[in-house]
């Protein structure tokens, strides 16, 4: 461990890892304050790229109320060409933009989603997350229905989020701090971990969310570290990385 | 005609898209020219078999709706992924989750599916909303080992009011949820063309296949030992748009 470079910047992935719907996981508050330079690092989205932010900010804000820390919810970059938002329909849109829409992925929506990527509209995905943890269970993300178009179209989807790698390098932007000296802390073993060091970050699963039991073991680069839940990863930040 | 189509003595016939344009009132329309070209197939002595991956309806009405437009078909004379399913759940005792269209309940009658312990998907069109997906989803998930069969894997399929998504779409979703392969029953699992022939009574030296231009058909035909792809309007109209499908890279045409 010894060879590792300082920790400069924590990087928190929010659904899942510190919050599941509109409930804090415990003891994540408490943590938060504990942590250096904690950017949160969230590509839902639910309406569009704007509301998205104000509707996360919006719920961090009730969890971590007491809370000031410089919270950075790195969202689509707001276009202002015609973009389709699963759920608000521009006129004569040509392109479009996938999110996590729940109420959204259905047979209807899907179909007119299809004939404008058919007819050559670009496939952006927000992220291609397969599922994410709510209180009653795990449901699907955006990423199987993303799958699902880019097989029927032939097409391959523009991932602007998680795992990509621009996405966690953005996170960076304007801080001094290169990937090395950057953990990422999340629930999902391919978008949140995989997806971080292949960006040359260090990658913490913690077992909440969306964890299964030996999601660890399913990626070829094993997670720099696996923990019980964000509190965890907090503590072995503290006294290993600092 | 060409020679080699002289020595075919059966032809496999997909349905929607080659017969008939589904969707609408009355569940679809004939292509013109279709109704006749299916009497002559018939009268020239050939066999036939209609080989569907429909799934949104079970056979006894698919056969009424088509015996409606005018076309001369019977229940035997149809190989549908369903009824396949049924033998292979029976075969490996497995008890499915279906999401399937509702006119599709009746193929899965006799089928035990209490405690699932594989999903069964179909072309289940309005069934396909979030929820019904989710379920499907946490069945899978739930699994040491997820079972995932799909009833075919066509992309996309006309109806009168446009192109809709098949079931490949949503089998394709679940398999990226749940890291998982489906097993498709139906075109183009070379299994399906298979049983379709020995219903057919015709080996596959001697049989043709006609299907809309798509590219499900190709391995298909590749793998099954089907002779060739019929265009099979083309074929008894003695128009041949060869070089112009082929243009669009969808079948293997020089092989004629």
């Amino acid at each position: 461990m010894a060879a590792l470079r300082a920790l400069k910047a924590v990087l928190v992935d929010l659904s899942g890892t510190l919050h599941i719907e509109d409930s804090a996981v415990p003891g994540a508050q408490k943590a938060l304050k504990r942590q250096p330079a904690v950017r949160g690092m969230e590509s839902r989205c639910h309406f569009t790229a704007k509301d998205s932010r104000v509707f996360l900010l919006g719920c961090l804000k009730k969890i971590l109320s007491d809370s000031f820390l410089p919270i950075h919810v790195i969202v689509l970059p707001e276009e202002n060409h015609g973009l389709i938002f699963p759920g608000i329909i521009t006129d004569d849109p040509n392109a479009v933009v996938v999110g996590l829409a729940p109420e959204h992925f259905h047979y209807e929506m899907m179909n007119r989603t299809f004939w404008l990527v058919l007819d050559e509209a670009p496939l952006i995905a927000i992220h291609k997350a397969r599922y994410f943890k709510k209180k009653d269970g795990l449901a699907l993300g955006p990423g199987p229905f993303v799958a699902g178009l880019e097989y029927t179209t032939d097409t391959k989807a523009t991932v602007v989020g998680k795992p990509d790698k621009t996405f966690f390098l953005e996170a960076l932007r304007g801080t001094d701090c290169t990937p090395e000296e950057a953990v990422m802390i999340g629930d999902d073993f391919r978008d949140d971990v995989g997806g971080a060091q292949n960006a040359g970050m260090r990658g913490i699963l913690v077992r909440t969310g969306k964890y299964q039991p030996a999601d660890e073991e399913k990626i070829s680069l094993a997670p720099y570290l696996t923990c019980e839940n964000f509190p965890e990863a907090v503590e072995h930040i503290l006294e290993h990385l600092l | 005609m060409a020679a080699w189509a002289r020595a075919v003595r059966g032809l496999l016939l997909d349905v929607s898209g080659v017969l008939y344009d589904s969707g609408g009132e009355g569940g679809g329309v004939p292509i013109a020219g279709s109704v006749e070209a299916v009497r002559r197939i018939k009268a020239a002595g050939l066999k036939l078999q209609f080989c569907t991956n429909e799934t949104q309806a079970t056979r006894e009405k698919f056969v009424k709706k088509l015996q409606g437009m005018g076309f001369d078909i019977s229940v035997a004379e149809v190989t549908a992924p369903a009824p396949a399913a049924c033998r292979i759940l029976k075969e490996r005792s497995l008890r499915p989750h279906l999401l399937v269209h509702n006119d599709l309940l009746p193929e899965f009658a006799e089928i035990d599916k209490t405690n699932p312990n594989c999903v069964v998907i179909g072309d289940a069109a309005e069934n396909f909303t979030y929820a019904n997906l989710n379920e499907a989803f946490r069945v899978l998930i739930g699994m040491e080992k997820p079972v995932l069969i799909s009833l075919g894997r066509g992309r996309y399929y006309k109806e009168t009011d446009g192109l809709k998504l098949d079931v490949g779409a949503y089998m394709k979703a679940l398999e990226y949820a749940c890291d998982v392969q489906a097993e498709v029953v139906g075109k183009p699992a070379k299994m399906f063309f298979e049983s379709a022939l020995a219903e057919m009574g015709v080996p596959p030296q001697q049989a043709g296949c006609c299907g809309c231009p798509q590219r499900l058909f190709c391995p298909a035909c590749g793998t099954s030992g089907l002779r060739q792809h019929v265009a099979l309007r083309e074929l008894l109209q003695g128009c041949n748009r060869a070089p112009e499908l082929q243009s669009q890279k969808l079948c293997p045409w020089k092989q004629i």
